[in-house]
């Protein structure tokens, strides 16, 4: 009978009691491998690049001010959270935090910047071989992310050339 | 040796007219033929052996066979067969004989080649735009090798308007979408409506389109695909992600560790739970039962919560790479999981039971989009849309991927083809879904999570796969490339397919039960939807026009 | 005279300012008991006070076909409520006793659902335009229930007045009252239609329609609509109270009046949780099938009223 099966329903939903929490007041406790936003240590980063180079949405910018220094910049606009950079990472650097209430007004607050001081290799200065065949970008040279614009450069030629080679999002800044 | 004996069978039919034909191993067939003896294969393969059609795809193959080649696939469910007929077309005469009028399931795909490469199917009769905005400018097709992946044409015109058929007589119009609080996605479905009832129906659609095969070809790499494959929808994601790696791990003959499938399966399975459980919600609340809606989605909030434990989000798991998963289930979370599947249990029996008893939304249900077995075969529908009438079809057991012919479960099909049927057989999936879970956590081999692959993946080869998502069978396309990316990928999810189902569905019909029948096939548009390019217009307020939009963001950028 | 004058005045104002007191915190009860059966927290009870506050600053936007007759008909809906507010006695006489009977009061019942119609093909879309219709469709059936209710009463009663046939006047027969009995249950089950709600609130469907003929409507005029819904669920409260069940006015203890006055606010109340629990139960009807369990209705509806005018 069709009343009957509505009071088996309004039994079930009563049983349950109430489930929702007045969020933001009180929030719901996060597992420990939630993937929140990577956090970057400088203090164990040696400038390899790879997690730039497995970046799916190219927010990490990699840029050589000269022989000696790096400049790594992650610039979260549109970081997915998808944990990559921080799978690849062969020093551990780079760990995913519990944060995800990660709204602002303020663009550059998503943004982390590391100088890092390298130390050459002996032969030809500059050099590292991604850790498989298929984390590697084919991309061999020099490289030279637009940092002032914040853009992803696609060629590897690109610093031999005055022209940015592509044009990315124009995104708003702050 | 299914593969091979139907291959036979072809060349005993056709002989000289098979140009070639690749048999990577038992389940798979490529057959190269001639591009004026497409239409009359296809028949064969349609008609006299009854196989079921999946997808027909266009590619750009000029920068390495100097051609462009177009593919019509088709699935022997019966011998777990997935057969590809191709044909390869020359850049000067980009024309094929269209299908459409032998297999009506195929119009969509035949309009998206036209639109997107430029392949002309000859005596297709619908042949408007389908993907691309109206506005794009003729000749101008975005998937051909020499556009570059962020090009906005110059001469896009914002004001023009697809043009609809006329209005038969005696119908009013009325717009349904793409703004609709039933929809969460904007589609738009142009009705005819005599009085209350439901004379016909035209759609636009493709609102959401985004740009992801263009990007998968162009800018991603191979392990960076699994991550946009998931984005592609917001609720099946991680069946598209396994689709994609199963194809290229099909394309270079990589073989898992065994591992790594029973974790794939249980994901999968996983979000089968979850996505069942919303749909059931939806369901009711579009009929207007708000109750159950808000307990389907408190009986469904722990396997999220187990997810995001498991994987470190709710939904988008980012599990899969090529030749593996990234995450490991330990024992602790085996035991956890196997509480909340415990609970999922005892909590879903009695809703399911009072459900089946609740004559108030079977009034609202039976006989409502019905959709029988000619229409699920001849518009190639599929899921618990197409298991609903009663066609057994299931891509976990005709198709067999990941763990699935290690573990025993029952494939549900009910006989009415409404959508009290489709309630009926996915509610009781669940109870599937779970006791595969349960085998696969018993059955889990110790071992490795991932392959070491150390050389890069060869280049040219094709690999198939058909992964059954919520919805019904999900079909990627895969064929590999130089530079550690594909050179095409092609989606075809299920909502592709059973969208063209729905006119059928809802004719003679009234119009409140329009939602509930669009409903039933568990829309999920952004599925649907994936490819274009760059877009930069806000989409917002409708007030101002893409000009004065982009005046707008100009005077800000210049004015600091 | 005067002071009966003086008594009609106060004795309306008190109702309309208890009507408009107490409509939202009505809506609020139900909204919090919708929440509990669905198992979440819910809004605060006193919320739909500041859901009116908030409409009644927004911007006022007309966008329908007819932007005057959109406006009368929201001056005109919750006009028509608080009208019937005054007719009803509210736990002690009716205001307008001599001045108006119970034809009257069906009138301005109907006039209720003609605003909503008025709303709806004023506003000229085609969304607007199918609730406008599914809403005359389902007045046609629907509203002479509760007329044949009060004729019920009259028949028995052998008057028109309010207060004698707003006093429980269908059970008022020397032999078993059939007809009170039957016109009780068909009341309880076409309630919800009165009041716009799931199962039956088939010319306002969210999900279906876009909100139907309310659809035009945005800022101040959305909240007389809304303001007027609220109203109709305790004004069609209070009579069905006070048609079923009256009684507790024949105490003579001191202060006897004020509980009683009291108590007839407390069954409204329980009347409000009656309706809540059955809208959370339920799956809203399609048109057609609404208009059939009407018209069903409708028919033992006459019967009834054939019996009560053989005296049952």
């Amino acid at each position: 009978m069709s009343v009957l099966s509505k009071f088996e329903e309004t039994i079930i939903c009563l049983k349950a009691g109430r489930v929702t929490l007045p969020y933001p007041a009180q929030a719901r406790p996060l597992p420990e491998n939630f993937r929140g936003r990577p956090i970057f240590n400088a203090a164990k980063c040696v400038g390899c690049a790879g997690c730039a180079n497995n970046c799916p949405a190219r927010e990490i910018l990699v840029y050589d001010v000269c022989q000696e220094i790096r400049i790594l910049q992650y610039l979260g606009r549109r970081c997915t959270y998808c944990g990559r950079c921080a799978d690849v990472c062969p020093e551990k650097a780079i760990t995913m935090s519990l944060e995800f209430e990660n709204a602002t007004a303020n663009i550059s607050d998503l943004g982390q910047k590391l100088d890092l001081f390298m130390s050459t290799c002996q032969r030809c200065g500059r050099c590292f071989k991604g850790v498989a065949a298929l984390e590697e970008l084919k991309m061999k040279g020099y490289r030279s992310d637009d940092i002032q614009n914040e853009r992803w450069i696609y060629r590897a030629t690109s610093f031999l050339e005055s022209e940015p080679a592509v044009d990315d999002i124009k995104i708003e800044l702050d | 040796m299914i593969a091979r004996e139907m291959f036979e069978e072809f060349k005993s039919r056709f002989g000289p007219l098979i140009d070639r034909a690749d048999l990577p191993n038992d389940r798979r067939l490529f057959v190269y033929v001639d591009r004026s003896v497409v239409k009359f294969v296809c028949q064969h393969i349609f008609r006299e052996l009854d196989a079921r059609y999946v997808a027909s795809i266009g590619s750009d193959d000029r920068p390495f066979s100097g051609k462009f080649l177009v593919a019509h696939n088709f699935a022997f469910d019966k011998d777990h067969l997935l057969c590809s007929v191709l044909t390869q077309l020359p850049e000067n005469d980009l024309k094929i004989d269209s299908i459409t009028n032998m297999v009506p399931a195929a119009s969509w795909a035949e309009r998206e080649m036209y639109d997107l490469l430029g392949i002309e199917p000859v005596g297709h009769e619908y042949l408007k735009r389908l993907v691309l905005p109206d506005g794009w400018p003729e000749n101008h097709h975005p998937l051909r090798k020499d556009v570059p992946w962020n090009e906005v044409p110059e001469d896009y015109n914002e004001d023009a308007e697809f043009k609809f058929g006329e209005t038969p007589e005696g119908c009013t119009v009325v717009p349904f979408g793409p703004f609709h609080p039933t929809l969460d996605e904007p589609a738009h479905f142009r009705l005819y409506v005599e009085g209350e009832m439901v004379r016909g129906c035209e759609y636009r659609g493709f609102m959401v389109h985004r740009g992801i095969e263009k990007l998968a070809e162009s800018v991603m790499s191979y392990n960076d695909i699994p991550l946009l494959a998931e984005r592609i929808c917001g609720i099946c994601g991680c069946v598209h992600s396994v689709a994609y790696v199963q194809a290229v791990e099909e394309a270079a003959a990589l073989k898992l560790p065994l591992r790594a499938e029973y974790i794939r399966t249980i994901m999968l399975e996983l979000e089968r739970l979850h996505s069942h459980l919303l749909w059931v919600g939806l369901a009711c609340h579009i009929v207007g039962f708000d109750t159950l809606f808000m307990q389907s989605f408190r009986i469904r909030e722990p396997i999220m919560w187990i997810a995001e434990k498991i994987s470190g989000n709710r939904k988008t798991y980012a599990i899969c790479v090529v030749g593996g998963v990234r995450r490991d289930i330990n024992d602790e979370l085996k035991d956890e999981l196997r509480g909340v599947l415990d609970k999922l249990e005892s909590e879903w029996r009695p809703v399911v039971a009072a459900v089946s008893k609740d004559r108030n939304i079977q009034k609202r249900t039976r006989d409502v989009g019905v959709a029988n077995k000619f229409v699920v075969k001849s518009a190639g529908l599929v899921g618990p849309v197409a298991r609903a009438a009663g066609v057994d079809i299931d891509c976990r057991r005709d198709h067999p991927y990941a763990a699935y012919d290690r573990v025993n479960f029952d494939v549900i099909t009910a006989q009415d083809a409404d959508v009290w049927s489709r309630l009926v057989v996915r509610m009781n999936e669940v109870f599937e879904s779970i006791k595969i879970i349960r085998q696969c956590l018993d059955k889990m081999e110790d071992g490795p999570l991932q392959l070491e692959i150390k050389d890069e993946l060869p280049a040219g080869r094709m690999g198939l796969s058909s992964v059954e998502a919520p919805r019904g069978e999900s079909h990627h396309f895969v064929i590999t490339g130089e530079n550690n990316r594909p050179r095409r990928w092609r989606v075809r999810a299920p909502t592709y397919q059973n969208l063209q189902g729905v006119p059928a569905m809802i004719k003679d019909q009234q119009i409140a039960d329009m939602t509930i029948s669009l409903g039933s096939i568990d829309p999920c548009f952004s599925c649907t939807d994936r490819l274009e390019t760059v877009d930069l217009r806000s989409g917002a307020v409708k007030v101002w026009s893409q000009e004065e939009l982009l005046e707008k963001t100009w005077e800000k950028v210049t004015a600091k | 005279m005067d002071g009966s004058v003086v008594w009609r005045i106060l004795g309306g104002a008190l109702n309309v300012g208890l009507v408009l007191l107490l409509a939202p915190l009505g809506h609020g009860v139900l909204r919090k008991v919708t929440a509990r059966v669905q198992s979440r927290q819910g809004p605060p009870l006193l919320q739909p006070y500041f859901d009116l506050l908030k409409l009644l600053g927004k911007e006022d936007i007309e966008s329908g076909e007819t932007p005057p007759m959109q406006r009368f008909a929201a001056y005109l809906s919750l006009a028509a409520v608080l009208t019937v507010a005054c007719l009803v006695p509210m736990g002690f006489r009716s205001p307008m006793n001599g001045a108006a009977d119970i034809i009257l009061l069906i009138y301005l019942l109907t006039l209720c659902g003609v605003c909503t119609l008025l709303a709806g093909l004023a506003a000229g879309s085609t969304y607007s335009l199918v609730g406008a219709s599914r809403e005359m469709m389902s007045m046609i059936t629907l509203e002479p229930l509760l007329a044949i209710a009060l004729i019920v009463g009259a028949v028995h009663t052998g008057s028109f007045r309010l207060d004698a046939v707003l006093n429980g006047s269908v059970y008022q027969v020397s032999r078993f009252p059939w007809s009170g009995l039957i016109m009780l249950a068909i009341m309880v089950l076409s309630f919800q239609a009165f009041v716009q709600r799931v199962p039956f609130d088939t010319s306002e469907a969210e999900t279906e329609l876009m909100e139907g003929p309310l659809m035009e409507y945005s800022g101040p005029k959305l909240a007389l609509f809304k303001y007027a819904q609220m109203a109709k669920l305790v004004v069609y409260s209070a009579l069905f109270v006070r048609l079923f069940v009256p009684w507790g006015s024949g105490f003579t203890f001191p202060l006897a009046g004020l509980v009683f006055w009291a108590m007839f606010w407390v069954k409204v109340l329980v009347m409000v949780l009656l309706v809540t629990l059955v809208a959370a139960t339920h799956a809203r009807y399609r048109i057609d099938q609404a208009i059939r369990f009407f018209a069903s209705l409708f028919a033992v509806a006459l019967g009834a009223l054939v019996l009560a005018s053989y005296g049952y």
